[in-house]
């Protein structure tokens, strides 16, 4: 596994018990660069959903930009205590995984895209064929229905006038 | 032009019918049904129900006190969202939001929770504060320094007559799709929408010296 990967569910890890706090105040250039390459994966992400990317695809993707989250805030507080060094190394681990988000969540988004495409062809392209099949369904139904009435009315023998001629 | 048989028209009329049902239902299948979008804010007590929300159900809340709640959000916007529940430290007479002009509150705000929901997901963490410093002016009294989950927070505008009716507000901010800024409470079309919460407390404990 590679060091980002380690990084990435180190910090999943504790994401998931501690919920993101920040206290106001703390701002740079890189915690600043951390929130703007966190809004265009947030905007990657909702593009692959809207393109209709799958539940579970899309849940690893919020759990890591969930991580970032975490890590700006931190970079944030650790910027208010004035450890800059280490704030600065936060926010670009979060730049990090937020520029991996936003790849990912494209070819995603590619993905549900081409497959949602094949999805609508292929619905919309049944309905000929279910239509043709309806109505050789019903035009062989009619033909069968109306050669049986045929017969039957062919094998009718008039039981009332020979009922008649009996009685004369 | 010769005329088309009986049956022959039958046929085509079946057909065409058929496509037109056939084309609603594909229509019906692939497009998503339009459902109402909004965000749930919720706020329990210690028990993680609607009630025993301050020590002994005392709201007088001194120094030292440890007061726990619970604060919880859903998301049924029908997509992805960036939450920000933001708490802010207000007294009777800051305003409270104002839902009909979709303005949040002036109270200086002391922390902010953020999150990432998926679309039905709902996001639930304790909120354990304290008060660990007050300052007296007088008879007015102000919270000086609050532990909020492990932080400490200082406040060093609000103040309240004999520390009374203080409160704390729980604005939910979202990260708006169009400009890609947070905005209080969401939007959906042209349409916009709030919700916040407030809970009082009065910091009537002995001043820390």
């Amino acid at each position: 596994m590679s060091l980002t990967g380690i990084m990435v569910l180190g910090a999943l890890a504790v994401s998931c018990t501690i919920p993101s706090a920040s206290t106001f105040g703390g701002s740079s250039e890189a915690t600043d660069r951390a929130n703007v390459e966190f809004a265009r994966a947030i905007a990657a992400v909702r593009e692959a959903e809207e393109a209709g990317a799958q539940e579970d695809q899309l849940r690893v993707l919020i759990e890591k930009l969930n991580s970032a989250v975490w890590m700006i805030d931190r970079a944030e507080r650790l910027l208010l205590q004035g450890d800059i060094i280490e704030a600065a190394a936060q926010a670009d681990r979060s730049v990090e995984i937020s520029k991996g988000v936003a790849m990912e969540a494209l070819k995603l988004r590619d993905e549900a895209s081409q497959r949602t495409y094949y999805g609508k062809t292929l619905t919309f392209g049944m309905v000929p064929v279910a239509s043709l099949l309806v109505t050789v369904g019903s035009y062989l139904g009619w033909k069968w229905w109306r050669r049986r009435e045929i017969d039957r009315m062919m094998r009718m023998e008039i039981k009332g006038l020979k009922e008649s001629e009996e009685g004369i | 032009m010769p005329s088309l048989s009986e049956d022959m028209k039958r046929t085509v009329m079946i057909f065409i019918s058929s496509t037109i049902v056939f084309s609603t239902l594909a229509y019906v299948t692939v497009t998503p049904r339009p459902r109402e979008q909004f965000f749930q804010i919720y706020v329990l007590g210690e028990t993680g129900k609607a009630e025993r929300y301050y020590p002994n159900n005392n709201p007088n809340i001194p120094v030292g006190q440890v007061v726990r709640w619970y604060v919880g959000t859903t998301n049924f916007m029908g997509s992805v969202q960036y939450v920000v529940v933001r708490l802010k430290l207000g007294n009777s007479t800051i305003n409270a939001p104002d839902e009909a002009n979709y303005i949040p509150s002036p109270a200086p705000a002391l922390m902010e929770f953020r999150r990432v929901l998926m679309n039905n997901e709902t996001w639930e963490f304790p909120l354990i504060w304290a008060i660990r410093e007050i300052s007296a002016v007088g008879d007015v009294i102000n919270p000086t320094v609050f532990e909020i989950n492990g932080i400490r927070v200082r406040n060093n505008q609000v103040g309240a007559l004999r520390g009374h009716n203080f409160r704390i507000f729980f604005e939910l901010w979202t990260l708006s799709s169009q400009d890609e800024q947070l905005i209080f409470g969401w939007g959906v079309g042209q349409e916009r929408k709030v919700a916040w919460l407030q809970i009082w407390f009065n910091a009537t404990g002995p001043v820390a010296r």
